[in-house]
């Protein structure tokens, strides 16, 4: 028995696979198996609730495009990620460059910083409920003493939105920030000397040694937030549930809704795939213009 | 060195296919053992968890095991349950799905079952019946039940000079009285409602127009008709409070009424009996909602019963879980379950039981009132699989409305639109 298992054991592509078929049977039956699956439903009429799933072709990728509920959850999907994903980056760049240096109790701002990541979504959601709330938020109140009319945020059709925007830029500061924190740690400390002794101006190293060279960080975070930003869902649910009058029902929640309060499982797997499609292109793109631009090995 | 780690590769590859495949055994003999999945905790948790030990102690030839799981979200674990043959045995579940789960298969129809005199099927309130019937189907046996009535805080009534609520009040007595109640300065509002345009808000606009004589849709259940001369006076009613008073405040995030309602920043809810409980800082009342001056309609009130469904694990497990749901709904049990918890009885008998009325209302003031309500309850909601689409149009109509998006008629217009379209179309 050793001597087979020692044969066998020679072959490095055998072994290599042996280790890795338990987590690759799990991602197989637990990843891949269902994006295959959700594939096929997309071409079906389903309830989730009766066995027979009559197969009904391009039906649900048709009615997706003459249902002006679903334009509308792209269009707040749009909205939504192009605020957010600058935003994110923005305010992170910006708190991690302030934390890039040798202050007194740096760890614990640093700490600070990270630990919106630690707060749970629903836990978040209800902060931000009562914090912008039209009659009892802490923001109207701060509002009402500078003179500035009480707000309805997220009781607003017109408001709600924005008033994700800003919770979720809040929610992962912290990430971007960890991220732009070790990527300017990357920067090497002689090159903004040398800039400094011919002269440049802080600003100017800045955008002329820093910038360029937070490239795959930039990348990394474009395209992580991107993917993220068009998928929202739990903040939403936590929050406005798709309201009021629809203002903030984006794609994801649109599907949960079709799919779970509404029963129609095929027409959800549609819009999943439907989503799935444009993140596989916006990300193509992404990278396509990061390769032109960025230093990316 | 490599043998080696192949050989821990594969202990571990075994591991993984023997503990996958170790949960497929049965044993023929021992007792029955029926999975019972709810979403009862805290005191109702220790209520029943009392009751089931009660069962299993009584029954020796029957194991019942108890699994909580979140009331929202059972319909999509019982789902993904039954396609892996692994459903409950006994699931507890919302009266607004019922046209939806009478589709499962493995769902157990208990209409020759209940007939049965031992059953005393006539003994739970018309209601509650009527909401675990689908079609010639009855998809459960009633678990809960409960009604809207007003309840109000008696301080903000006497610090206001206001009249409370009197069984006599009209609608217009109740928007008089809310305005009163409203004070900007101290963001203290009459009334709150539900405002997310979920089936919350809507269970709020239909006992109303139920009351002002209309009806959510045509007999035949083949038209939505609730853009009638009721539907647009019941819905003018919210609009004049939360539009021309504001003395309306609209709960568009659905999280805040207890809360707002228990730190006396709203004087009057119409809620259930469910918010009780959470109503510890103030000294409240209860009373049956208003009417419409006039009209018909007189008092109602609407009702959200739950069930419990038996799904088909093979017939030695069926009969075990049949009987076991007959115990529990049996009066004895009802009446004990609502002594313990303070929720409404689900039959009549326990209903008329003073002795056990006095006692909940001692434990929860204003119980009772919300038991008697139970015989306002004169319609439920239409029984057809398409209710969340209409819901979800009534619903978006009721908000925009209330949001001084819309003007009532306009907005439950093409609200009946989409309604008839999702009733036409499937």
């Amino acid at each position: 028995m050793p001597a087979l298992l020692d044969r066998v054991g020679r072959s490095e592509t055998l072994s290599g696979w042996t280790l890795v078929s338990p987590a690759a049977v799990l991602i197989g039956i637990f990843g891949l198996l269902p994006v295959v699956m959700s594939l096929v439903l997309s071409f079906q009429h389903s309830d989730l609730l009766t066995p027979e799933t009559p197969w009904v072709g391009l039906d649900n990728y048709r009615k997706l495009a003459e249902d002006p509920v679903f334009v509308e959850a792209i269009k707040h999907t749009i909205v939504y990620t192009a605020l957010f994903v600058p935003g994110t980056i923005l305010v992170g760049l910006f708190v991690a460059s302030a934390m890039n240096r040798s202050v007194r109790f740096i760890s614990v701002y640093r700490t600070t910083a990270y630990i919106t990541m630690a707060v749970s979504t629903i836990s978040q959601g209800i902060i931000f409920l009562w914090l912008t709330d039209r009659d009892y938020g802490l923001v109207n109140a701060a509002l009402n003493s500078a003179g500035v009319q009480s707000q309805p945020f997220l009781a607003s059709p017109t408001q709600a939105l924005y008033v994700i925007v800003a919770m979720t830029i809040w929610g992962w500061t912290g990430f971007s920030v960890i991220v732009y924190l070790a990527a300017l740690q990357g920067v090497p400390a002689e090159l903004h000397e040398a800039a400094a002794i011919d002269g440049a101006t802080a600003f100017t190293r800045f955008r002329t040694i820093t910038v360029p060279l937070l490239g795959p960080a930039n990348l990394f975070l474009v395209v992580w937030l991107t993917i993220n930003a068009l998928q929202l869902f739990d903040e939403v649910y936590a929050t406005t549930r798709g309201g009021p009058l629809r203002a903030t029902t984006v794609i994801v929640y649109y599907l949960w809704d079709r799919a779970f309060v509404q029963f129609d499982a095929g027409y959800a797997a549609a819009m999943a795939y439907a989503l799935f499609v444009v993140i596989l292109l916006i990300t193509a793109v992404q990278f396509r213009i990061a390769r032109k631009h960025a230093h990316i090995s | 060195m490599i043998g080696r780690r192949l050989g821990l590769a594969l202990v571990a590859v075994l591991t993984f296919v023997l503990a996958a495949c170790g949960g497929g055994g049965t044993s023929s003999s021992g007792p029955v053992e029926i999975a019972v999945w709810h979403g009862y905790q805290d005191t109702e948790g220790d209520v029943f968890k009392g009751l089931i030990d009660q069962y299993n102690k009584a029954h020796p030839d029957v194991k019942v095991t108890e699994l909580y799981s979140s009331n929202d979200l059972v319909l999509q674990k019982v789902l993904t349950a039954v396609r892996g043959n692994s459903a409950p045995d006994v699931a507890y579940m919302f009266g607004s799905w019922s046209p939806n789960i009478a589709k499962i298969p493995q769902l157990v129809n208990m209409s020759d079952v209940v007939s049965a005199p031992d059953w005393k099927w006539d003994d739970f309130y018309p209601a509650e019946r009527q909401a675990a019937t689908v079609g010639d189907k009855i998809v459960g046996v009633p678990a809960l039940v409960d009604n809207l009535a007003i309840v109000y805080n008696k301080k903000l009534f006497a610090d206001a000079g206001v009249a409370p609520p009197s069984p006599t009040w009209t609608w217009d007595d109740f928007r008089a009285a809310a305005a009163k109640l409203t004070d900007p300065t101290k963001g203290q509002y009459g009334w709150l409602i539900p405002a997310d345009g979920s089936e919350d808000t809507v269970w709020h606009y239909v006992p109303m127009l139920w009351e002002a004589g209309g009806d959510i849709l045509s007999a035949d259940n083949q038209h939505a008709t609730f853009n009638s001369e009721a539907g647009v006076k019941a819905l003018t009613t919210l609009q004049q409070m939360a539009v021309t008073d504001k003395s309306l405040y609209l709960d568009t995030t659905n999280e805040n009424g207890p809360k707002l309602m228990n730190s006396g920043k709203v004087a009057m809810l119409v809620t259930g009996p469910w918010d009780l409980s959470s109503l510890s800082d103030i000294d409240y009342g209860v009373q049956v909602m208003p009417t419409f001056a006039g009209s018909a309609g007189a008092h109602q009130t609407i009702s959200g019963p739950d069930n419990w469904v038996v799904f088909n694990n093979g017939d030695k497990k069926k009969q075990a879980a049949l009987d076991f749901v007959k115990w529990l709904t049996a009066p004895e049990q009802v009446k004990a379950f609502s002594l313990g918890t303070g929720d409404l009885p689900t039959r009549i008998s326990v209903g008329k039981d003073a002795d056990l009325l006095a006692k909940m209302n001692e434990k929860l003031p204003g119980s009772a009132t919300f038991v008697e309500n139970l015989n306002n309850v004169k319609k439920v909601r239409p029984q057809v699989e398409q209710y969340p689409a209409i819901s979800e149009a009534l619903g978006q109509a009721i908000v925009s409305v209330m949001l001084g998006k819309d003007q009532p008629a306009a907005a439950l217009n093409s609200a009946v639109q989409a309604a008839d379209t999702a009733l036409a179309g499937k």
